[in-house]
């Protein structure tokens, strides 16, 4: 009976710790800082180690393949040269306009690199570990995007190293919109490296195959960056939404290095004296 | 020297969990690594030898991983009590219970996650994910498990030796 009570007592306080400590926001002061500095740089080394004896394969081995990529790369040039040109006429004509409505620029042009050292221990969360940190101006909340589109956020910062929550992740969030009807909605994570697009009217006519980007209102991501694209749209029959699924264009298995975005300190205003 | 050799294993598969097997597509849903060493100390080793490794590695996963603060703790320190009270009317040292002990460990371990996910996350995961995760889990610590455990065993014996020869040679 007293072995009884006391285990019900210790799991009524486990749960109530964990409630207290569920506040990720002081997981990195000093004991998670000492934890990050003793593993973080044996994670670098392991990577480091991987990606070397990685790229001796793919570079010295893998010759055969090269002339043949070659061909595809030359191919995939002339398109993007084509691509490019029909770019600059956007960019300016886009000049144009934001001059015109007197817009604000939303994003800068400074971004940090960052390598992937280590990834999450667990199938249940999707995190990742950068070799960037408070020291090289990352704080938490940053954006953490690739060429290809958002990767994630930062979501705890210690010297020189930073955890990252991916945006397939069950816990992430990243408003977002159909880049063609607009339709608005919240990019959550899903399963299998997916995303659900959810809170979208079911009055919005989303097709497989639309380009899903971030809408900018979540005040984290730049607006305009790719997410990924609609793989599949569930219209059900009662309710207000549709249940949209959203590949990302981001292959979360093979992220190596991402890019920080170091948006500035926005203005805080002055009371007039 | 003992916690010496505890740290080492303890760091090692940290790492290899991080950094080597996320790189192994075979991999993918591999359970946690430090599941089978937890249930180690619980059967082989002494509580006050194996608390302190359980409470500092607890801590060090939750750190790494991105799951609510407390979550590996917690997951740790009632497997060790899980397994330390199982061993009082069973004889989990005959190799033959081995994988069914590092099996039930692991989805234990799974099922401690489950619960304080579905406490503190907003939307609920979906099912079928979560019962083929656990399911691929189980069935590898059921293969693999009894092997770490070996490993492990295999390990402090040669540690043990190692340090007795260092100590004779000094004397």
């Amino acid at each position: 009976m007293v072995m009884i009570i006391g285990v019900i007592v210790l799991i009524a306080v486990n749960i109530i710790l964990l409630s207290v400590f569920n506040r990720r926001y002081i997981s990195y002061y000093r004991p998670g800082r000492i934890a990050i500095s003793l593993i973080a740089p044996f994670q670098k080394a392991s990577t480091s180690s991987i990606h070397f004896v990685r790229d001796i394969w793919r570079h010295y081995f893998f010759v055969v393949n090269v002339a043949k990529e070659n061909d595809n790369y030359q191919k995939a040039l002339n398109k993007a040269f084509e691509n490019n040109i029909q770019l600059k006429e956007f960019k300016l004509s886009n000049f144009r306009l934001r001059n015109l409505l007197n817009f604000e620029k939303t994003i800068t042009d400074r971004v940090l690199s960052a390598e992937v050292i280590g990834k999450d221990p667990s199938p249940w969360f999707k995190t990742v570990l950068i070799d960037k940190g408070k020291n090289d101006g990352v704080e938490t909340g940053m954006a953490v995007v690739v060429p290809k589109g958002i990767a994630g956020q930062v979501t705890d910062v210690s010297a020189n190293y930073s955890k990252v929550l991916l945006i397939i992740d069950h816990n992430s969030a990243v408003d977002a919109l159909v880049q063609n009807d607009r339709a608005r909605g919240i990019i959550k994570g899903g399963m299998a490296e997916q995303c659900l697009f959810k809170y979208v009217l079911r009055k919005h006519d989303i097709e497989i195959g639309n380009i899903v980007v971030s809408s900018g209102l979540d005040g984290v991501f730049p607006k305009g960056l790719a997410v990924g694209y609609v793989s599949a749209v569930i219209k059900p029959k009662s309710g207000i939404f549709q249940e949209v699924t959203v590949t990302p264009y981001v292959d979360f298995e093979k992220l190596e290095e991402v890019l920080i975005v170091l948006n500035p300190k926005k203005k805080k205003f002055e009371p007039e004296q | 020297m003992t916690y010496c050799l505890h740290i080492l294993i303890c760091l090692s598969l940290i790492i290899i969990q991080t950094t080597v097997m996320p790189y192994i597509p075979l991999f993918e849903r591999f359970y946690d690594l430090l599941t089978p060493f937890i249930i180690y100390l619980s059967i082989f080793r002494s509580v006050r030898e194996s608390i302190v490794i359980v409470f500092i590695f607890g801590f060090f996963m939750d750190i790494v991983s991105g799951g609510p603060l407390g979550l590996y703790l917690t997951a740790y320190v009632w497997l060790f009590i899980g397994v330390r009270w199982a061993i009082t009317f069973l004889h989990v040292g005959d190799s033959l219970l081995l994988p069914f002990v590092v099996a039930a460990g692991v989805l234990m371990e799974n099922l401690i996650f489950v619960g304080i996910s579905a406490m503190f996350e907003q939307s609920p995961r979906i099912f079928e994910t979560m019962v083929s995760t656990i399911v691929v889990q189980v069935l590898w610590a059921l293969f693999t498990g009894p092997l770490f455990l070996m490993f492990f065993s295999y390990s402090h014996r040669q540690w043990d030796r190692w340090f007795k020869e260092i100590l004779a040679k000094k004397n």
